[in-house]
C-alpha cells in the first residue's frame, strides 16, 4: 500500500503542531490543511475543530503531528507519542523534518500496535530492512491555487451516493476549497491557538470588495424595478397587435433589447449565484454588457465629434441612390441579349418593365426619404448609448430597409421560378402518363383525358420554353439578395460574438490560469534513495478553446442553421431564404 | 395456398436428409423406387434424379403460327401511322411556303372532323359497348375547350421559340415524331397513349410555332389535334367494327402519304415508300420465316408460375 499525504507548501517551514486535515475515504490518503502550533489546550483544539466542521462541512480530524525541532527543542518524541492517544485516531502520523534537509520522515502509528508494541517505524532511513512498512507519497500542493480553483468538468447538484464516489483528485479540490472558514484565522490574531496555513495577504482591497457588495444590492433593486416597467410597458396591448408584433421579431434591434432585457434579468437577481456555473454565467454577461457599453460609448464619441452623422447622412443618400442607378443598368442589360443568352424577348420585356417601375417607384421613395434621414440617424446613434450590440443592429435593419427593394426582387423572381419549376415537375408526369400519388407518397401510372393531356402538354410546352428567361432573372435578383444577406450575416455575428462570448472566464484563463483547471500533473521534487518521494502538484489550466465552448452565453447562433445542402436545394428549387430564421424558444 | 405451384420448387437443396458420404451420382438402392419428394426420407441424395427427367420438356409451349396476309394487315396500323406523320409534315411544309392557307386548313379540317364524328357516332350506336358511353354534350365541350385554349394561347406560342434556332426546333420535332411512332401503342389505340400524344403534340407545338403567323399556329395545332388524337380513335373503331373498310383505308392512307411527301420532295417520299413496304411487307416476311427457327424449352427446372386468378381472392 501507499500513503498519499496532500501537504500544503505553506506548512513546510511552519513550527511544530498538530496537523489538522482529512483522511480521504475509499482512498489511502490524507488531506493536511493546517497546522495548530504548541502550546495548546486539547480540549480547545477539539472544539475548534468541531466548529469548523460545522462552518465548513468537511470531516476535519486531527491526522497527527508534526515537527520541525529548532535549536534547543530535542527529546520531543514521547511527547508526540502521548498526543496520539489524547486525539485517539485510526492511523497516527507523525512527520517530522531536520533543518537544512529537504526531505521529511514520517512514522504512522496504527491504533492497533500503538499499545502492544513499539510502532512501525516507516523511517525511510530503514527502508530496506521492513518487508510490511507502507510507502509514503508526499504531495505538495499549492493551498490558495487549489482552494480558489475550479475542477473540469463542473458537477452540479449533489452527487448521487449509488454512482462510484467522486475521484480522489476531486475530492481533494473539494475538501480544499470548502474548508475556507479553515483559513479566516489570522497570523496576527490573538486566540487561544496559532496555527499556520494558506493566509490572504491583505484584507484592504476586500474592503472595497464589500463596499461593492452592499451597493450592488440598491442597484439591483433599480434595476428589477426598471426591468419590471419595461415588461409592463411590452406586455401593452398596442404591441400585441399584428404588425407589430411580426416586424418586432424580425428586427434584430427588437430582438437584442429582448436578449439584453433577458441578460438584466439574470443579472438584477437578488440571490446571490447558486454554482460556479451559474457565478461565470453571472460575470460573463456582466463583463460584455460592460464591454458593449463601453465601445458604444466610443462609438458616440467618435460620431458626434467634428459631425460625422451629417457626413454619413451626406453619403447614405447618394449611395442608394447609386445602388438603384445600377440595378436599373443591370435590369436594361438583362432586357437585351445578355452574355449572349437566347432568351424569350416577349416575357423579358414584360419582366423588365416590371422591375423597372418597381425601382422608379423606389427611387421617388428615396428622394422623399431624404431629407429625414440626418435626424434619423441623429436619434439612430443616440443607441449607441446602450451598447455597441445595439448600434450594429440598428445599422442592420437600415440595410435591410434600404436594400428592401433587393428583396422585393427576389422574392417576385423567386416565386415566379418556384410556380414554373414546381408546374414543370408535375407537367413532366403527365408529359409520361404518370402521377404522383399523395396517399402512397410515390409517382403511379395514371391514364389522362384527351383534353387534360392536350392542355397540359401545351402548358409544358410554354413553361419550358420560358424557363431560361425566368430561371436568368432569378439567378441575378438571388446574387444580389444573398449579397445583401452575407452583409447582414456579419453584422449579426458581430453582434453575437459580442453577446456570447465569455470575456470573463476567458480574463480569468488568461490573468489567473489556476482558477479553471483541467487536471493537475505532477513534478518530481526530490527523490533521494533514503527518503519519501516529494512531488509537487501544480494545476493544469484548461485550453483556451474549451473556456469559450463552456463558458460560451447561449444564443440563437449556438444552435445549428440549415446545412449547406439544404440551402442550396432551397435556392435550386425557388424555396425563399431568410437571414433570421433562428429558433425562438432556447432551451438548454 | 395461391394454386398450383409446380413441383419444381421442391427440388430446392433442403438439407432434410442425412448427411452421407456418397455422391449424387453413385448407385442408388434399386429396390426402392425413387419419388421426387423431399418430405419422406429416401435412400437418395437431394440431387438425384432418374431417367425420367427428360420426360417432362416442353418445347415451344403456347406457340402460334402466324399468316402471312394477316401480318401483313395487322403491320398496315404501323405502316398507316408512318404515314399520318408524313401527311402531317406535308401539310406544315405547304404552310411555310404560303401554298396553304389556314382558313383552307381550317376549314378542311373542320369538315373532316365532323364527317369522322358522324362515322364514329355511326359505328358506335351499332352495338352498345360495356362501358357508358360519352354524351354529345362531353364532346361538345372537350372541343370547346380544344378550339379555345389553341386559339387564346396561339400568340404565345407563335413567339415560344422565336429565340431558339430553327435547326434545334427541327432536331426537336423529329426526335419527338419519333418517340411518337415507338411509343405509340399499335395494339390498342383507342385511348391514345400519354407518352405518344404528348410527344406528338411537343413536336406540333414546336413546328407551329414556326409559321408566320398566329392563325397559322392555330390551323396546325388543330391539324395536329385530328391527325394525332381523334384519327387513331376513329381507326380503331373501324379495325374493331368494319375490318374489310379497315385495309382500305390503310392503303388509302399509305397512298396519301407518299403521294403528298413526293409533291414537296421526291427523295422523302422514296424513303417514306421503302420504310411502307419494309414495314409492311419485310417485316412480316421476316416474322413469319423466323418462327420456324424458334426453340423454346419448358420444364420443371423453370420457376412456379401462378395459375390461378388471384382477383377471386382480394373479394
Amino acid at each position: 500500500m501507499v500513503l498519499k499525504i496532500f501537504f500544503p507548501q505553506c506548512c513546510n517551514r511552519a513550527d511544530s503542531g498538530l496537523l489538522i486535515g482529512r483522511w480521504i475515504t475509499g482512498q489511502d490518503s490524507a488531506i493536511v490543511l493546517a497546522v495548530i502550533h504548541y502550546p495548546f489546550i486539547p480540549g480547545q483544539v477539539k472544539q475548534y475543530i468541531q466548529q469548523m466542521q460545522a462552518q465548513s462541512g468537511v470531516e476535519l480530524s486531527v491526522l497527527g503531528s508534526w515537527s520541525l525541532p529548532k535549536d534547543g527543542q530535542d527529546e520531543m518524541e514521547n511527547f508526540l507519542k502521548d498526543l496520539s492517544t489524547i486525539f485517539p485516531q485510526e492511523r497516527w502520523l507523525q512527520i517530522s523534518r531536520q533543518m537544512g534537509k529537504t526531505g521529511f520522515t514520517c512514522e504512522v502509528l496504527c491504533r492497533s500496535q500503538r499499545g502492544a508494541a513499539a510502532p512501525q517505524k516507516v523511517s525511510e532511513k530503514k527502508d530496506g530492512e521492513k518487508h510490511e512498512e507502507e510507502k509514503v507519497i508526499f504531495v505538495h500542493y499549492d493551498q490558495m491555487k487549489v482552494m480558489l480553483s475550479q475542477l473540469h468538468p463542473v458537477e452540479n447538484g449533489v452527487p448521487d451516493p449509488k454512482t462510484d464516489p467522486p475521484s480522489e483528485l476531486r475530492q481533494v479540490f473539494q475538501t480544499v476549497a470548502s474548508s475556507r472558514p479553515l483559513f479566516f484565522l489570522d497570523r496576527y490574531d490573538d486566540g487561544p491557538l496559532k496555527t499556520t496555513h494558506w493566509q490572504s495577504e491583505g484584507r484592504e482591497a476586500s474592503i472595497i470588495v464589500e463596499l461593492l457588495k452592499q451597493a450592488s444590492v440598491p442597484l439591483c433593486l433599480l434595476l428589477r424595478w426598471l426591468l419590471a416597467l419595461w415588461a409592463w410597458l411590452c406586455n401593452a396591448r398596442v404591441f400585441s397587435l399584428f404588425p407589430l408584433r411580426v416586424v418586432g421579431s424580425k428586427m434584430s434591434t427588437c430582438v437584442q433589447l429582448s436578449y439584453r432585457t433577458e441578460h438584466m434579468r439574470t443579472l438584477s437577481s437578488a440571490a446571490p449565484a447558486a454554482g460556479h456555473d451559474q457565478f461565470m454565467r453571472k460575470a460573463n454577461i456582466l463583463v460584455s454588457f460592460l464591454v458593449d457599453t463601453a465601445l458604444g460609448w466610443l462609438l458616440i464619441w467618435w460620431l458626434y465629434r467634428d459631425d460625422h452623422i451629417t457626413m454619413l447622412a451626406h453619403t447614405l443618400m447618394p449611395a442608394a441612390d447609386h445602388v438603384a442607378k445600377e440595378l436599373q443598368e443591370l435590369l436594361q442589360w438583362l432586357m437585351g441579349a445578355p452574355a449572349g443568352l437566347k432568351m424569350n424577348r416577349a416575357l423579358d420585356q414584360v419582366l423588365g418593365r416590371f422591375f423597372l417601375y418597381h425601382i422608379h417607384l423606389w427611387i421617388s421613395y428615396i428622394h422623399l426619404m431624404s431629407p429625414f434621414v440626418e435626424g434619423i440617424l441623429w436619434y439612430g446613434g443616440l443607441s449607441a448609448s446602450l451598447g455597441l450590440t445595439f448600434a450594429l443592429s440598428l445599422f442592420s435593419d437600415m440595410v435591410a430597409l434600404l436594400t428592401f427593394h433587393i428583396y422585393c426582387f427576389y422574392v417576385y423572381g423567386a416565386r415566379l421560378y418556384c410556380l414554373k419549376i414546381y408546374g414543370l415537375s408535375s407537367l413532366w408526369r403527365l408529359f409520361r402518363g404518370k402521377k404522383w400519388n399523395v396517399l402512397r407518397q410515390r409517382v403511379d401510372s395514371c391514364s389522362y383525358d384527351l383534353d387534360q393531356l392536350f392542355i397540359g402538354t401545351l402548358l409544358f410546352t410554354i413553361l419550358l420554353f420560358l424557363l431560361p428567361t425566368t430561371a436568368l432573372y432569378y439567378l441575378v435578383f438571388t446574387l444580389l439578395r444573398l449579397g445583401v444577406v452575407l452583409f447582414q450575416g456579419v453584422l449579426h455575428l458581430s453582434v453575437d460574438f459580442i453577446n456570447s462570448f465569455p470575456l470573463f472566464a476567458v480574463s480569468l484563463r488568461v490573468c489567473r490560469s489556476y482558477r479553471l483547471a483541467e487536471g493537475v500533473k505532477f513534478r518530481v521534487l526530490c527523490e533521494e534513495p533514503g527518503t519519501a518521494l516529494h512531488l509537487l502538484m501544480e494545476i493544469n489550466p484548461l485550453p483556451c478553446g474549451s473556456v469559450v465552448q463552456t463558458y460560451r452565453t447561449p444564443t440563437y447562433s449556438c444552435y445549428p442553421k440549415d446545412s449547406w445542402a439544404a440551402l442550396v436545394k432551397k435556392l435550386f428549387v425557388g424555396e425563399l431564404i431568410y437571414p433570421w430564421r433562428r429558433k425562438t424558444s432556447k432551451t438548454d | 395456398m395461391f394454386g398450383k405451384i409446380a413441383p419444381t420448387c421442391l427440388h430446392t437443396n433442403l438439407c432434410l436428409c442425412v448427411v452421407r458420404a456418397m455422391g449424387p451420382d453413385s448407385a442408388p438402392d434399386p429396390t426402392v423406387p425413387w419419388r421426387k419428394v423431399l418430405w419422406e426420407r429416401q435412400p437418395f441424395p437431394d440431387n438425384y434424379v432418374d431417367q425420367r427427367f427428360l420426360e417432362e420438356l416442353r418445347r415451344n409451349e403456347g406457340l402460334r403460327h402466324y399468316h402471312y396476309w394477316a401480318v401483313v394487315k395487322e403491320a398496315g396500323f404501323v405502316g398507316q401511322q408512318l404515314s399520318c406523320v408524313a401527311i402531317f409534315i406535308t401539310l406544315w411544309l405547304y404552310m411555310e411556303q404560303g401554298l396553304l392557307t389556314p382558313e383552307m386548313l381550317l376549314v378542311t379540317s373542320l369538315t373532316c372532323a365532323v364527317l369522322g364524328y358522324g362515322l364514329h357516332q355511326a359505328l358506335t350506336s351499332q352495338v352498345e359497348s360495356g362501358c357508358e358511353p360519352r354524351t354529345h354534350l362531353a364532346d361538345l365541350q372537350s372541343a370547346t375547350i380544344f378550339l379555345s385554349f389553341t386559339f387564346g394561347f396561339s400568340p404565345v406560342l407563335k413567339t415560344l421559340t422565336e429565340s431558339v434556332s430553327t435547326d434545334t426546333v427541327y432536331a426537336m420535332s423529329a426526335l419527338m415524331l419519333l418517340a411518337h411512332l415507338v411509343s405509340f401503342p399499335y395494339a390498342q389505340p383507342s385511348p391514345p397513349g400519354s407518352l405518344s400524344l404528348n410527344a406528338a403534340l411537343f413536336a406540333s407545338v414546336c413546328l407551329a410555332s414556326r409559321l408566320p403567323g398566329a392563325l397559322h399556329t392555330f390551323a396546325m395545332l388543330s391539324c395536329a389535334l385530328l391527325v394525332f388524337a381523334l384519327w387513331p380513335c376513329l381507326l380503331q373503331r373501324l379495325r374493331d367494327k368494319a375490318p374489310s373498310h379497315f385495309t382500305g383505308v390503310c392503303v388509302g392512307m399509305c397512298i396519301g402519304g407518299v403521294g403528298g411527301l413526293s409533291s414537296q420532295s421526291f427523295g422523302g417520299a422514296v424513303l417514306l415508300a421503302l420504310a411502307l413496304g419494309s414495314v409492311t411487307f419485310l417485316c412480316p416476311l421476316l416474322l413469319v420465316r423466323l418462327q420456324r427457327h424458334k426453340d423454346n424449352i419448358q420444364g420443371p427446372w423453370d420457376e412456379a408460375e401462378i395459375h390461378e386468378d388471384l382477383i377471386h381472392f382480394l373479394q
